[in-house]
């Protein structure tokens, strides 16, 4: 399958892999650049090659959650070590997407990929998010055999940041959270713990998350040209708000060009796509190369955070709070 | 009770229409649309949402839709901002003497983000967008190797003639002819390839044909003498101001988004032949929705060694206009224009003139056309990227369609008669 062509043909999909058992084929053609434009496509290569882009590393696992509520994929990688727990949030399109998991495996992390809405037995429209599914998920991964403790990391984004946002205010294990261009509040489906509604904060009269109550480190992806929320304001709201609290546990990397699609290196810009949900196409903006380099340097930095905060040698080592 | 009403219900197409809605509750949030049905079945709509006033009434030509296709204080917006259901169509009357665009106006009484097929509007009203008004002719030319259709004005004339031409997706378009037709001029809409008998393909042009079709048109009865204007947009340009430069009856040129110098085919006329500037495939660009931007593709016009295959302009004895999107992304116009307008300078011409419309696109077109971005070309099996800002291009469409009458009766008409 050629993805390029695929999304160049049909913007409208985003390609999603089956990580464990087959790569992307990406095809490399040389032409003769004499050919006219509507011939190339159907004339013979000089030569080609195909590239196998694979979304796991050798010796990755690949082990089916079903355990509670708990409904997802967690992916270790090879070797017998305890490795760094990440939880991987998607935003709320449903389904269990797993690659970013599966690559967060293949360097080095024990990535959860956990599914909250449309998959098996989850309902398709949640009427709430209940935070007790999330820390029922934090609290898996902390008790697995490879996982190392005594905290866990989160990629999230979009809805998905909304969530790990309040999972990093509420639950202590949650220690180091990536937040790539999610909103500082609940947006549309109410959040419940324990009982009572996530929204206001008793500080402030306002309804941005008490985001100044969060014990771990926070890094910010934002994309400057994402058309779907306003990620750049809400970011820096967000880290405004911690800075009057006389914190400085974040890190807000702001990518002028980049869109709201902020995935793993070399996918193909996604700038607009149709959510079956509302029947519409929604444009999530992104200029071509800017995006592409924000990608790229995102994923570094991604991988960089969780290390330092997950592993103890990294920072010189980090206590759970009491 | 709600009533929507847009008026005039049955007018040209470029034309404007006067929307209003009263018996509102005030300060409602409403939704407008707009749909129509092209000649083969696509279905093109817009939406636009406004709030009432204090008193419950809405009315187009004052308030500023606040969101949906198009926002801000744009009375025709619903028409301009249609868009096709089956992406990167482009809009185009076939038939424009018989039957108009039926354009359906209909109004929601609160925040319809899409629209179901079950949602009852609670107003309605169908307008009725016409390519030609009463009296026009229209008369299919079969003579020689003429191939077109001539467009007259009602009475008896002479009226100022005039030559329109397309660009590369041949056949015949008619609509900007029949609607000049309607404003008083004799228009012939001239088919130069991929029409009945004419050539399937087109590989040079010979401007002899041109010159039968502008001779003919001059010979006519209803034809003002001694000279026809020419329109021309896109690969028509090169044709345009070829006739421009070699033929005498040409006095009116006006040149929309198209080169200075012969590109891709030779162009031949007697003994004279312009070899074409060399295009760079190379250099060809795909955005980021997968269209193809040809804006950078084409050879310099201005390097030394391209220089026989500019038209000589300082020939032209008649007028040109020349109107440039600077936003079209599939040709560099304005670059085009820039030169062309610098070679009669430096003859000490002082015949040509320049409108430049920021935010335009390739394609434009009469007024309240819906803009086309970008659409499938016979060429490629990609799609082709025209480019434009929706609310600049409308802009431009309205200005531009005012300022090409202005020229052709500064130019054609003779002061002695009347229209």
């Amino acid at each position: 399958m050629k993805r390029g062509t695929c999304f160049i043909l049909k913007p409208t999909i985003r390609p999603v892999k089956d990580v464990m058992t087959s790569p992307f084929l990406v095809q490399i053609k040389l032409c003769d650049s004499n050919l006219p434009l509507a011939q190339i496509a159907a004339t013979d290569p000089k030569v080609s090659v195909t590239l196998e882009r694979w979304y796991r590393a050798p010796g990755v696992t690949w082990i089916q959650v079903q355990e509670g509520h708990l409904r997802g994929a967690l992916f270790l990688p090879p070797g017998e070590g305890r490795f760094p727990g990440v939880i991987d949030l998607f935003a709320d399109i449903g389904g269990l997407i797993e690659y970013r998991a599966s690559l967060l495996a293949s360097h080095g992390f024990a990535a959860l990929a956990l599914a909250y809405c449309d998959y098996e037995d989850l309902p398709l429209h949640p009427e709430k998010i209940e935070l007790e599914y999330f820390e029922e998920a934090v609290n898996f991964l902390l008790r697995h055999p490879k996982v190392l403790g005594p905290g866990i990391g989160i990629v999230s984004i979009s809805k998905g940041a909304e969530i790990g946002l309040s999972m990093a205010i509420h639950l202590k294990q949650v220690i180091a959270t990536v937040l790539i261009n999610g909103p500082n509040f609940v947006f549309s489906t109410p959040q419940v713990y324990r009982g009572q509604i996530v929204t206001r904060s008793k500080a402030s009269e306002t309804f941005f998350l008490p985001i100044e109550k969060a014990q771990g480190h926070f890094l910010f992806i934002v994309g400057e040209d994402d058309k779907s929320i306003n990620s750049k304001a809400y970011a820096e709201q967000a880290t405004e708000q911690l800075r009057r609290n006389g914190k400085d546990n974040w890190t807000l990397l702001s990518y002028p060009g980049a869109g709201h699609m902020l995935e793993p290196p070399y996918s193909p810009l996604c700038c607009a796509s149709k959510l079956s949900k509302l029947h519409l196409f929604m444009q999530w903006g992104g200029e071509v190369t800017r995006h592409a380099a924000a990608q790229e340097h995102s994923w570094k930095e991604i991988q960089k955070f969780l290390r330092k905060h997950l592993i103890p040698q990294f920072s010189g080592g980090r206590k759970l709070p009491k | 009770m709600f009533q929507l009403t847009a008026t005039p219900a049955r007018a040209l197409a470029d034309e404007p229409v006067h929307i209003r809605v009263t018996g509102l509750p005030p300060l409602q949030i409403v939704t407008l649309t707009a749909s129509l049905k092209d000649e083969k079945g696509y279905v093109y709509q817009s939406k636009a949402f406004y709030k009432a006033n204090e008193v419950g009434e809405l009315d187009l030509m004052e308030a500023a839709s606040i969101g949906g296709d198009y926002v801000g204080v744009h009375p025709m917006g619903l028409f301009w901002s249609l868009k096709p259901e089956k992406v990167f169509r482009r809009l185009t009357k076939q038939d424009v003497m018989n039957s108009p665009f039926y354009v359906t106006l209909n109004l929601y009484d609160s925040v319809y983000v899409q629209v179901s097929t079950t949602d009852q509007p609670r107003a309605s009203q169908t307008v009725e967008r016409w390519f030609s008004g009463p009296g026009v002719q229209r008369v299919q030319i079969r003579e020689g190797r003429v191939r077109g259709a001539l467009f007259l004005p009602p009475g008896e004339g002479p009226f100022p003639g005039i030559v329109d031409l397309f660009g590369g997706r041949g056949g015949l378009v008619e609509f900007r002819a029949s609607l000049l037709a309607t404003h008083g001029f004799a228009v012939l809409a001239l088919a130069y390839f991929l029409y009945e008998d004419l050539p399937k393909e087109l590989e040079e042009i010979d401007l002899e044909y041109f010159e039968e079709a502008a001779n003919w048109l001059l010979a006519h009865p209803k034809i003002q003498k001694p000279g026809i204007g020419v329109i021309s947009v896109s690969k028509g340009v090169e044709i345009a101001l070829a006739m421009a430069c070699f033929l005498k009856q040409v006095v009116a040129t006006i040149c929309i988004n198209g080169s200075n110098a012969i590109y891709e085919l030779p162009l031949r006329y007697k003994d004279l032949v312009i070899t074409p500037i060399p295009s760079f495939m190379e250099r060809m660009q795909i955005d980021v929705l997968g269209a193809v931007r040809l804006r950078h593709y084409k050879g310099d016009a201005r390097d030394e060694l391209n220089q026989k295959s500019v038209l000589p302009i300082e020939k032209a004895q008649g007028a040109i206009l020349f109107i440039v999107g600077d936003g079209d992304e599939c040709l560099n116009s304005r670059e085009y224009a820039e030169q062309a307008l610098d070679q009669l300078r430096s003859h000490g011409r002082n015949n040509g003139r320049m409108l430049v419309y920021p935010g335009a696109g390739h394609l434009i077109e009469p007024p309240y056309t819906p803009l086309c971005y970008a659409s499938p070309h016979r060429l490629s099996s990609r799609i082709l990227l025209w480019g434009g800002d929706p609310v600049a291009h409308a802009a431009a469409q309205e200005h531009s369609w005012g300022e090409i009458q202005k020229f052709f009766r500064e130019h054609l008409t003779q002061t002695r008669s009347k229209l």
